[in-house]
């Protein structure tokens, strides 16, 4: 178990960093960077595609080596990837509200690509909490995304399963943010306890008890720097997003306003692509899968795969069959 | 217990400070590495062997007695993820119904208040914190119950490595099933919210009194930040709203002709946007 063979492997993984692809960095909106990857295969006949990652987690997951990125996936299927980095709020950040993320950084991604492109229309991918500002932003801006797809993305935040959301039930939220961030330790502490035993014990006995393979080690390293490299949560949008959704479950019952502007799914009437993690421990199926019944959209096709949440980008199976599912999907419309 | 699971986790969180050491040999006590990861494993591996050699070929009184001595090292192991970091610190544990329940006065009154208000807040948050101990120490009795009931009759060859594995892992399903009963249930979210709520309060009061103390030194206080931030989040909405007004009139200025195209991807890719600082 402590060979000297796996204690090397492991002092010799110390400084891999997460990233594989070539990117440029096309516009930026404050801590906001938006990238457009570099193609690596003959160019698709689709619209641009933008990647809208979660706030609470860094977006390099979605690119995290050559053989666990699901953007070099969409890259060599053809797409035209472009991927949103929020950045890291600071205390300067405190009153930046999800109508802010939605209606100004959102959106401004969306208008640069489509000013650059002469489009009227694109392809969003929204993942887990950027899933939910993704159908957000084109319940609000229907005429500027032409296809849906949705990755591990919570929008029914009571179902039985969903654990976070019985946890903050009785929370007063806005006594806990007071007029500051959300420390990101804290949730990655929240995240922990979901899992105790498996995430804070059994994964680091597993490491040691494998093999001394420095490809295994470096991936398990690369995971393991991304779990923890949480942004602290800009406060004014942390609590918009945890009482809005995880104690109204507004977005579920088409009564959440941004800007002023009822989002109902009800108008989403785009074909939509929604991604399924069947053992996902973070956002449950069932959560997911309620978008079917409450978008509007008569070209709705879910998928659902044998994967955990993390799975879901970063599984040898999700690289085999995520990338190429998508571009199957976008390239059919 | 200096080998709880809480300390274990904030040891290797310290793995990323530069003076973590990488072998198991030069982790200091206590200290980073996976030492404290190896340690448990070893705990595990000497608690498993220790049970089937006081089982194989005992009366079911001495097996029961194997298996109860069994399930408390693994309750034991476990025992204090709940304990903050913080018990540690100057209030915990103190007695504080006096300083809460007597009445202020005089001068100094609303300062006295807001002090009753910080220590009624550090009871609350130790209440809660008992209260999930509580739960906690629950669902280890029950994990450990359900992982001795799972075991099969002790054998008398030599456990493998691989027959560990398999045991550690049954014990972490074990583990997770009764604590995810316990997470779900009524009572723990209720410790949690009032967990956070307790520590929120006693935030907000500590803050108040740190904001005193920054008016008397003439400081800037949070609270005056706070203003100047909101300030400038207004005139920044005010500049995007005017700009938003004059995108619109250029486009409406343009000829109808002038739409959006459908997309050429190998044309666009020829023409990628410019960074804009």
């Amino acid at each position: 178990m402590t060979s000297p063979n796996l204690y090397a492997a492991l002092a010799a993984a110390r400084h891999c960093v997460a990233g594989c692809s070539v990117k440029e960095e096309v516009w930026r909106n404050g801590k906001l960077r938006l990238y457009r990857y570099r193609s690596i295969a003959k160019p698709a006949s689709a619209a641009p595609l933008l990647i809208v990652y979660a706030l609470v987690n860094r977006p390099y997951m979605m690119d995290l080596q050559e053989d666990r990125s699901l953007i070099r996936g969409l890259l060599a299927q053809g797409l035209d990837v472009y991927l949103i980095d929020w950045g890291y709020p600071d205390g300067a950040d405190r009153f930046t509200t999800l109508t802010d993320y939605i209606e100004d950084q959102l959106k401004g991604c969306v208008e640069q690509i489509l000013e650059s492109h002469g489009l009227d229309a694109l392809n969003l991918l929204g993942v887990c909490q950027g899933g939910v500002l993704s159908l957000c932003f084109a319940a609000l801006h229907p005429e500027r995304v032409r296809n849906l797809i949705t990755m591990v993305t919570p929008v029914d935040f009571h179902t039985p399963a969903d654990l976070l959301s019985k946890w903050v039930q009785k929370i007063d939220v806005d006594a806990w943010v007071g007029d500051g961030n959300v420390s990101g330790e804290v949730l990655n502490q929240l995240f922990l306890s979901l899992m105790p035993f498996r995430l804070m014990h059994q994964k680091y006995v597993a490491l040691l008890r494998g093999e001394a393979d420095s490809a295994r080690i470096e991936n398990f390293m690369r995971v393991e720097q991304w779990i923890f490299d949480s942004p602290d949560q800009a406060g004014a949008a942390f609590r918009d997003f945890v009482v809005w959704m995880y104690q109204e479950n507004r977005l579920a019952r088409n009564r959440l306003e941004i800007a002023s502007r009822t989002v109902d799914l009800r108008s989403l009437e785009l074909p939509i692509l929604n991604l399924i993690g069947k053992k996902d421990h973070l956002v449950p199926p069932a959560s997911s899968e309620a978008l079917k019944r409450l978008a509007g959209s008569r070209d709705f096709t879910t998928l659902e795969f044998d994967l955990g949440h993390i799975g879901m980008y970063v599984s040898a199976r999700a690289q085999r069959e995520v990338p190429p599912a998508i571009a199957q999907w976008l390239a059919a419309r | 217990m200096e080998h709880d699971l809480w300390r274990q986790w904030q040891a290797f969180a310290a793995l990323a400070t530069p003076s973590a050491a990488a072998g198991p040999g030069s982790a200091p006590p206590g200290g980073f590495g996976f030492a404290p990861f190896v340690d448990a494993a070893e705990r595990f591996a000497a608690a498993t062997r220790s049970f089937r050699d006081s089982s194989v070929g005992g009366s079911a009184t001495a097996v029961a007695a194997a298996a109860q001595t069994f399930s408390d090292f693994l309750r034991d192991q476990y025992a204090d993820v709940f304990k903050m970091p913080w018990s540690a610190a100057p209030l915990a544990g103190a007695d504080l119904a006096p300083a809460v329940e007597l009445p202020a006065l005089g001068l100094t009154r609303e300062h006295q208040q807001r002090a009753q208000r910080a220590a009624q807040a550090w009871r609350d948050m130790e209440d809660a914190q008992r209260r999930l101990q509580r739960l906690w120490a629950d669902t280890l009795r029950e994990a450990a119950a359900a992982f001795v009931a799972r075991l099969e009759a002790p054998q008398s060859t030599a456990l493998t490595p691989d027959a560990l594995n398999r045991l550690y892992d049954t014990w972490i399903d074990c583990a997770e099933e009764a604590y995810a009963r316990t997470a779900h249930s009524e009572p723990f979210c209720s410790a949690i919210a009032d967990y956070v709520n307790a520590s929120s309060q006693w935030r907000r009061e500590s803050n108040a009194g740190a904001e005193l103390w920054a008016k008397l030194l003439d400081l800037p206080t949070r609270h005056e930040v706070n203003t100047l931030a909101q300030r400038l989040r207004a005139l920044e909405e005010q500049v995007r709203a005017q700009a938003e007004v004059r995108k619109e009139a250029s486009a409406a200025r343009k000829p109808p002709g002038a739409a959006r195209k459908r997309p050429n991807p190998a044309r666009e890719r020829r023409r990628a946007p410019k960074a804009k600082p």
